[in-house]
């Protein structure tokens, strides 16, 4: 190889459709050898129109479809729109609903933080540790499926209140995958966390340091993993997570500093599944007993949002990070307005500081590593006859002033 | 150097795979032909992971406890559910259905119900199976 | 004299037909296996076999900026460089087709051409993935060749300084075993010299942890990104031969003994056992070598392929290198 070729910059474009990436995102990398010099990239190849399809539905209806906005998380983008609901229409969530709900949303996590282990497995080319950590994973998708009555798309999640109750039957199935997963985590720790070529891959690779974590407003794990202390569930409890002591977790629980690489990522997803375990236990124990739905008659609740007027956002811990609905209603069956923000939407813009200066080898496990879920974030596509606008800040700015004007009619 | 997957790897080798080899332990030469004998009982087939009690599968309907108030019409999601106005029952495409049970919950006369039946790939979205009436 | 070339030639025919055979073999017990360990249930034995008659019903594809001729010589240099190796191995107890022509040097160069036709194929596709894949290809060419040198040299040494003949020559290795030529300093200098070498071939046969030149996840096959149908199944036939002809290398050098004396047998009765016996002793190495080390670890980045041939197995090559000689002048003081 001859000085020359290795210096002069090429382009190497990753995406949208690549081995490395799960869901459409197009990158594109100027490289200086095997460095990445500059990193780029364009979100919005998966826009689904979901948000225009729900302003169409009624609340009851848009629940099912928030269900759908992300294939792994199931309960987070239903929990947030029902607790914007809630909010508008004024209702007070059952007790043991809200208990219900954490139990879910914890089991979730569990299987989102699994899933997600697996996926940087098979970025690093691990294959093996990949079908390891899927097989476990099955474990806390059947326990799902034994409480909600479908695996991925719960529909557990009622305005209100959640569908179904827990049952004292279902309490050792539950217990049974708990203690199973409580043995295995030390063996996840073991095959991650000491074996020697996933440190030397993940340690020092795709830095975040503290400061940028703050300012590019990372949520969840990411956030964390940079040491950065923000928990939804901490910081403005909701359902039943104002009852449960609960701690951030951040790479420093597993010993040695925060340095806010791909490793501490790491670290930090597989302390939470022992956290969520722990929160379901708890939760388990401690459910009072009493309704699990604020209105069991769904015509009259559906009448109770249609009266309803106002606008909230309703937000939720992910296991990704912090994921908000904001949504509006003007008196009649469906919201004026429905909006998501998914958690990776916060996340994505750490792509750039985490991969410049890296190797191409890494890219794939940094991108992973935020794990990005883009089907849930992309929410605009602007195209227009053949041309795709870029809209800038300063154009969003405009378009929002006139967009008010004409609404206030001057 | 630690490489704790090695011996992970060796236990994994002589332990049964995981896999559960529905519908078969290899790929019959033709998926019909291999459900025809199984419908016959020529060939046995590896049944798939038992569903729990409460699980979500394709929607049963019965027609004759319905009073076609259209109340399932308005919860369904996905729109998969048609009213007939002449016989004042409905009609559920099963290819539109998202196996909600949201129509379960506000039926007042609980005739829809979700069965415990999944295995409803098809190429033809109104293949008999695929509508419920 | 014509009759000689005439058999030679045959032979070299049949042998190549059955190293294709065999190679495909390979490939599927190494999936077969890895599934396995992977808890999986994995393809048959014969996987290959239906990849391969896939592949060849399949148009080439050319990319557009490709150069063509290179394009499409790389896959027939690949494979036909690889049958020739294969050539220059015993098999069992039948002594190597082309065993008069050359000696080990010449094997380990032949070696080089598989991984370098491969790397013309990448630089000639035209792809920014390809080229990135090419060059990490002889970035580790690079890497492994000084631990892989040392080893051959050892051996070499070895069988000079013991007063053997023609020490380059495969047939004086397998008709001497190594083992017996050295003391107990030397003994554990080739224990060494068979670590290095273990961990050189899944590097010379692109696996993981060494495969970052195809890297799936972050190339997407990298060199072999714009290849596809008949030169795709092409470069598949060569990998399989390949990676008996590894194989069958290391079981020339490292475990060359035979079974028919043991059991009695001789003529063509000893051939055909001892070929069995050969493929098994293939099989087993290949399975701990290959398979294991690429179902049990992560990729490496390039940048530690470099670090691991250079540093750890070329000193450990070195190491091993020295022990021997060491070995031989304890023994010759003695
Ligand atoms: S289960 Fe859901 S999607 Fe299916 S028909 Fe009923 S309401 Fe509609
Ligand atoms: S809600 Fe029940 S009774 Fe009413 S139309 Fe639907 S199926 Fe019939």
């Amino acid at each position: 190889m001859s000085d020359e070729m290795k210096k002069k910059p090429y382009v190497v474009p990753i995406g949208p459709i690549h081995p490395a990436l799960k869901e459409p995102v197009q990158f594109l990398f100027e490289m200086e050898g095997e460095v990445v010099k500059k990193a780029d990239f364009a979100p919005g190849q998966t826009h689904r129109g979901i948000e225009w399809m729900g302003m169409r539905r009624n609340p009851v209806q848009i629940v099912h479809l928030t269900d759908r906005i992300c294939g792994i998380c199931g309960v987070t983008h239903s929990l947030s729109f029902a607790r914007a609901v809630e909010q508008i229409v004024d209702i007070e969530v059952p007790a043991r609903a809200d208990y219900i709900r954490v139990i879910i949303a914890e089991l979730e996590r569990i299987q989102s933080h699994l899933l997600w282990a697996g996926v940087a497995a098979h970025e690093l080319g691990f294959d093996t540790l990949f079908y390891l950590a899927w097989r476990v994973r099955e474990d806390s998708l059947d326990v799902i499926e034994n409480i909600t009555g479908n695996r991925i798309n719960y529909g557990l999640v009622q305005i209100g209140g959640v569908r179904r109750d827990i049952t004292p039957e279902q309490h050792p199935v539950i217990h049974k995958c708990l203690d199973g997963y409580r043995d295995l985590l030390g063996k996840m720790l073991n095959l991650f966390l000491h074996d020697t070529t996933i440190s030397i891959r993940c340690k020092d690779t795709g830095k975040l340091s503290f400061e940028e974590a703050l300012h590019l407003c990372t949520v969840g794990p990411t956030a964390r993993a940079s040491g950065v202390v923000k928990d939804v569930r901490v910081d403005y409890p909701y359902a039943a997570y104002g009852d449960l002591d609960i701690t951030p977790i951040l790479p420093s629980a597993y010993g040695g500093e925060i340095n806010g690489d791909v490793y501490d990522r790491i670290v930090v997803r597989l302390l939470e599944i022992e956290q969520s375990i722990g929160i379901i236990e708890t939760c388990l124990k401690e459910m009072p007993e009493g309704g699990i739905i604020w209105e069991p008659k769904l015509p009259k609740l559906l009448a109770a949002c249609k009266k309803a007027h106002g606008e909230a956002i309703g937000r939720h811990e992910a296991p990704r990070g912090e994921c908000t609905h904001y949504v509006a209603m003007d008196g009649n069956e469906a919201p004026a307005m429905w909006k998501v923000k998914a958690s990776s939407y916060s996340n994505l813009h750490s792509w750039i500081p985490m991969l410049e200066g890296e190797q191409l080898a890494d890219v794939p496990i940094i991108v992973a590593s935020i794990d990005p879920c883009l089907s849930c974030t992309d929410r605009v596509a602007v195209v227009r006859g053949n041309s795709s606008d870029l809209l800038t800040k300063e154009d969003l700015h405009r378009l929002s002033v006139e967009k008010t004007r004409r609404i206030q009619g001057c | 150097m630690a490489l704790p997957m090695i011996r992970e790897i060796f236990t994994q080798l002589f332990r049964t795979p995981a896999t559960n080899q529905f519908p078969a332990r290899h790929l019959p030469k033709s998926v019909t032909e291999f459900l025809k004998k199984v419908g016959s009982g020529e060939a046995r087939m590896i049944p798939p992971v038992a569903t729990p009690p409460a699980f979500r599968g394709k929607i049963q309907y019965d027609r004759d406890g319905c009073i076609g108030c259209k109340l399932c019409l308005k919860v369904c999601p996905a729109h998969a559910i048609e009213f007939i106005p002449e016989t004042k029952r409905v009609r559920i495409y099963v290819a539109s259905c998202i196996f909600c049970g949201q129509c379960n919950d506000i039926c007042p006369k609980h005739v829809l119900t979700m069965s415990d039946e999944f295995l409803l790939a098809t190429e033809d979205r109104f293949a008999e199976n695929q509508i419920v009436e | 004299m014509l009759t000689v070339i005439l058999q030679t030639v045959a032979a070299a025919v049949a042998f190549s037909v059955i190293g294709i055979v065999v190679g495909l073999f390979l490939l599927g017990i190494d999936r077969r296996i890895s599934a396995r360990m992977q808890a999986r249930i994995g393809p048959i034995l014969i996987q290959p076999f239906y990849d391969i008659r896939k592949l060849f019903s399949k148009d080439n594809i050319v990319p557009e900026n490709a150069i063509p001729s290179i394009f499409h010589a790389a896959p027939i240099v690949a494979l036909a460089s690889s049958i020739i190796v294969l050539l220059y191995l015993p098999i069992g107890s039948m002594m190597p087709i082309l065993g008069g022509y050359g000696d080990l040097i010449l094997v380990m160069y032949l070696l080089a051409v598989p991984s370098l036709a491969m790397v013309a194929g990448g630089f000639a596709s035209g792809s920014p993935y390809a080229t990135v894949g090419s060059q990490r290809e002889m970035v580790s060419m690079i890497a492994y060749e000084l631990p892989l040198a040392s080893a051959v040299i050892a051996i070499a040494w070895l069988l000079y300084s013991s007063g053997i003949s023609d020490p380059f020559t495969l047939q004086a290795i397998v008709e001497n075993p190594v083992w017996t030529l050295v003391g107990p300093i030397g003994f554990i200098g080739l224990v060494v010299l068979m670590l290095t070498l273990a961990w050189v071939t899944p590097a010379e046969l692109s696996k993981i942890p060494f495969d970052s030149p195809e890297a799936e996840t972050e190339l997407a096959g990298g060199l072999l990104v714009e290849y596809s149908g008949k030169n795709l199944g092409l470069f598949t036939v060569a990998q399989g031969v390949k990676t008996l002809v590894m194989g069958g290398l290391a079981v020339a050098i490292f475990f060359p003994w035979n079974i028919s004396p043991l059991l009695g047998l001789s003529s063509y009765a000893a051939l055909a056992v001892d070929a069995v016996f050969f493929f098994l002793k293939v099989v087993l190495l290949m399975i701990i070598s290959v398979t294991a080390i690429r179902t049990g670890l992560a990729r490496f980045r390039i940048t530690h392929v470099v670090t691991i041939f250079w540093v750890y197995l070329g000193l450990a090559g070195l190491l091993g290198l020295s022990l021997i000689i060491l070995d031989s002048v304890v023994m010759g003081v003695l």
